[in-house]
């Protein structure tokens, strides 16, 4: 199944791109997408620890079962102010 | 609770957010915070700050805190606004109003809406070096 992923803020920069459709296997979690988006784009190795990961527009942990055609999003710490 | 959230490019007007306050008679407090863009951000001098937001998700975020302040507090009224885009050192990129009865109750929940804000509202800030870079 696919699902879509978009970067924010500097994780564009380090993704090279502000989304993708990624293809995945039926009952994968947000923490098995992120080792397939991390081996695809090796620069964001670094910031997995501080990713901040949201489904449609509510966070979600990384245990979370992606349905078809999830919106995932992928960014650093927040810094509004 | 009244509540009103703008994330715009648009400059902060002060002035017209005052004119447009409105309060009913038993409310004894107004509580408003201004965050203004500093000129060292980090180790950096800095000429402005750009902010970036993922809007969509930023207003639900700020929708689902201002359910907990009127979940917590007797709060009247939230306004709040938010810049995007080049903010230049010395202007405002915040501002927050909380309107309640007694100050106690406006400070806490004025507080307590930035701080959460600065961990749930997906909007970020790249700062820019003189030159615009």
């Amino acid at each position: 199944m696919q699902v879509k992923v978009s970067f924010y803020s500097f994780f564009k920069e380090l993704a090279g791109c502000a989304s993708l459709q990624e293809t995945i296997a039926e009952g994968s979690t947000l923490d098995g997408l992120l080792d397939q988006v991390v081996e695809r784009f090796p620069k964001l190795a670094g910031m997995r620890k501080s990713a901040l990961i949201a489904v449609g527009l509510e966070y979600q942990p990384p245990g979370y079962v992606l349905k078809e055609g999830d919106e995932v999003s992928l960014f650093p710490p927040v810094q509004g102010g | 609770m009244l509540r009103q959230l703008l994330i715009t490019a648009d400059p902060i007007d002060e002035a017209s957010l005052l004119a447009t306050r409105k309060m009913s008679q038993d409310m004894g407090a107004v509580v408003c915070f201004l965050g203004v863009v500093r000129q060292i951000e980090g180790d950096a001098l800095v000429e402005a700050l750009e902010y970036e937001s993922f809007r969509a998700m930023a207003e639900h975020q700020f929708n689902l805190l201002f359910d907990q302040v009127e979940k917590r507090w007797p709060v009247e009224s939230v306004r709040l606004v938010h810049r995007l885009g080049r903010v230049r050192v010395n202007e405002p990129s915040l501002w927050v109003e909380v309107v309640a009865a007694h100050r106690g109750e406006a400070f806490q929940a004025c507080q307590w809406l930035i701080d959460q804000m600065k961990q749930v509202v997906p909007i970020w800030k790249r700062p820019l070096k003189a030159g615009g870079r």
